[in-house]
């Protein structure tokens, strides 16, 4: 939906906000908001508070949906990456390693796919005939972001073995990364352990979310705490 | 003699207070103890704790009415390093006050020690009133500290601006008071070891700014965070304005110095910094328990689908695979009964020998052997 940058001030106090006609049917549920339809273009809304909680509903609406297509490209393109099979190493006979790792021969190697959502969050896709390897880049809006991120995933990267397709250290530029091979696809259901990545990455953020709300109410109580001493 | 050690060792440099109570723990059970001993007890103990503060006790039974107590602590200096040197007066003067009856300061103190205290226990009334004035003296560190910075804020109405006054209490953390016009300011600059502790201290500065600026906290001292010195401190030395966690200044007015609210003020102010890393530290262990759950919660769902992976492919084999367990299993129990019989047969035998039962085991009870490895039957 696009949203004019001008919306005009009535005499009476009503904020009128122009949009374009085709946006005008997703907005229809607003009437129990207080807001109204003008013939035309426009959108009434009869008060103040309504119109800034609209504004804020609709940013994040598109954030969710943002993130939905995010996730639906990833997994869609796992789905046709993850054809994985035993390949036995061609240089060092007797041994099976990942090709991913390696990139020995490039024969045995896909084109690598980088699917970004901004900027910050990006993922990078690699395949070869025995292995992928999916590299995040997760979103840090600022220090106390970036420092919790950091230490969260580092300490999930620190007991890798539990998750058994994570990565002890992630690729460099990237801040965690998951390493699936043939084996783990005979162990586990292909769909699951795709299932299991998208949740993953969508449990990160809200993880990360939380933990920053959490030690910003921390952070308030004690402050309280240590100006009542002085009352 | 005994010697009691409470907390770190004398003389580290990471000394801190580890808890904000005025009165030493240790001390008032000793103190607590003697108080309610009904025989007289001989007792020595040195007590040692945080910030390089020692406690000398010593009662004797021959004189059980009287016992010393000697304190040595660092005072509020304006060096680099703390010192031990002797009380002022008006110090002393604030002992005295604490003290009242059962307490009186012994002049000289004791050798090594910068106070020395004549308890009498027998001066506390017996009531419930009994144990404030034992907490009372048990807290006499605290007054000895507080006490100087109680004259500092005694002029904070006085006109005119003076020099910054560098304290220094713990080492290498000095805070400044800023005398101005109607307020003294105290400016803390913080230093932090890792980074992550300057971000989580960094929010905790910008939070304390938020609460204290809103008009239920309006009674409270304002609270500002810089990252850079306050203009009044330009001139003092680079090694101690050079932060990696900013500044933070709280403006005391004579509001929050009057009557009792001075001692409570005074207290606070000396503890930010022991209050700040507790806060971090805090911060740090939320984090980490949060993380721990957070992490069983995702192996358990990685866990749970490959459980009910496995429980899938067991249901989809069915019949043919129950039916293979089921032969296979009729075959072994048939087996082990033979074997049984065979057993207890053999038992018998060895209790009870039968003439010719030898034989007729042989022939009648012994299992015929279908597939030879030897392809031939044994003759008898």
């Amino acid at each position: 939906a696009h949203f004019s940058t001008d919306p005009n001030l009535r005499p009476s106090g009503r904020l009128e906000l122009r949009t374009q006609k085709s946006a005008i049917s997703q907005f229809r549920g607003l009437k129990f908001l207080g807001a109204r339809f003008d013939e035309g273009d426009s959108i009434i809304f009869l008060r103040k508070e309504i119109f800034c909680g609209f504004l804020s509903a609709g940013k994040a609406s598109v954030m969710a949906s943002s993130l939905r297509l995010y996730l639906t490209c990833i997994r869609n393109t796992l789905e046709a990456a993850m054809c994985l099979q035993n390949f036995p190493c061609q240089e060092v006979e007797r041994h099976n390693k990942p090709e991913v790792e390696l990139k020995t021969s490039s024969e045995l190697l896909l084109n690598p796919v980088l699917i970004c959502r901004n900027e910050a969050e990006r993922c990078l896709i690699e395949t070869s005939i025995n292995s992928l390897r999916l590299s995040l880049k997760v979103k840090q809006a600022d220090e106390l972001e970036n420092i919790l991120t950091k230490k969260f995933l580092r300490f999930l990267s620190i007991r890798a073995e539990a998750f058994q397709v994570l990565r002890r250290k992630p690729i460099q530029g990237y801040d965690i990364s998951f390493l699936v091979t043939n084996y783990n696809c005979e162990e586990m259901q292909k769909q699951k352990l795709i299932d299991f990545i998208v949740q993953f990455m969508e449990d990160i953020d809200k993880e990360i979310s939380d933990l920053k709300m959490s030690v910003n109410t921390r952070g308030r109580l004690v402050a309280t705490e240590f100006l009542k001493q002085f009352l | 003699m005994n010697l009691w050690w409470c907390g770190a060792m004398k003389g580290k440099s990471s000394n801190m207070p580890c808890c904000f109570e005025r009165e030493s723990p240790a001390l008032k059970q000793i103190l607590l103890k003697l108080y309610h001993a009904e025989k007289p007890v001989e007792i020595d103990h040195h007590l040692y704790e945080f910030g390089s503060v020692e406690y000398y006790v010593q009662s004797s039974a021959a004189d059980p009415h009287h016992s010393f107590l000697s304190v040595l602590t660092p005072l509020l200096s304006q060096g680099e390093i703390p010192s031990n040197g002797p009380l002022s007066p008006y110090t002393i003067q604030m002992v005295k006050d604490i003290c009242s009856e059962s307490a009186e300061v012994v002049e000289p103190a004791r050798e090594g020690y910068q106070l020395t205290l004549k308890l009498n226990f027998s001066m506390i009334p017996k009531s419930k009133e009994s144990e404030k004035v034992v907490r009372r003296i048990a807290s006499v560190q605290a007054v000895i500290i507080s006490s100087q910075l109680k004259e500092i804020f005694r002029g904070v109405d006085s006109h005119g601006t003076f020099q910054p006054i560098k304290l220094v209490y713990y080492p290498r953390e000095p805070f400044y008071l800023i005398r101005q016009p109607q307020k003294i300011t105290a400016v803390f600059p913080m230093r932090f070891k890792e980074h992550s502790d300057v971000v989580i201290a960094t929010a905790f500065f910008q939070e304390l700014m938020d609460v204290g600026s809103s008009a239920k906290w309006a009674k409270t001292p304002t609270c500002t965070w810089a990252p850079i010195p306050p203009p009044e401190l330009r001139g003092e030395s680079i090694e101690d304005l050079s932060t990696n966690g900013g500044f933070v200044s709280f403006d005391i007015c004579s509001r929050h110095v009057e009557g009792k609210k001075l001692e409570k003020t005074v207290w606070t102010l000396l503890n930010f910094y022991a209050f700040v890393k507790n806060h971090i530290k805090c911060t740090r262990g939320l984090i980490q328990r949060r993380m721990q759950k957070r992490l069983e919660s995702l192996v358990e769902v990685l866990h749970k689908g490959a459980m009910e992976e496995d429980n899938k492919v067991k249901r989809r084999r069915g019949g043919r695979y129950i039916r293979k367990l089921v032969s296979l299993s009729k075959f072994k129990t048939l087996k082990r009964r033979c074997s049984d019989i065979v057993n207890k047969i053999k038992r018998l035998r060895y209790r009870i020998k039968i003439h010719g039962f030898n034989r007729f085991r042989r022939r009648w009870l012994t299992l015929p052997k279908f597939s030879s490895s030897r392809g031939y039957s044994r003759l008898e």
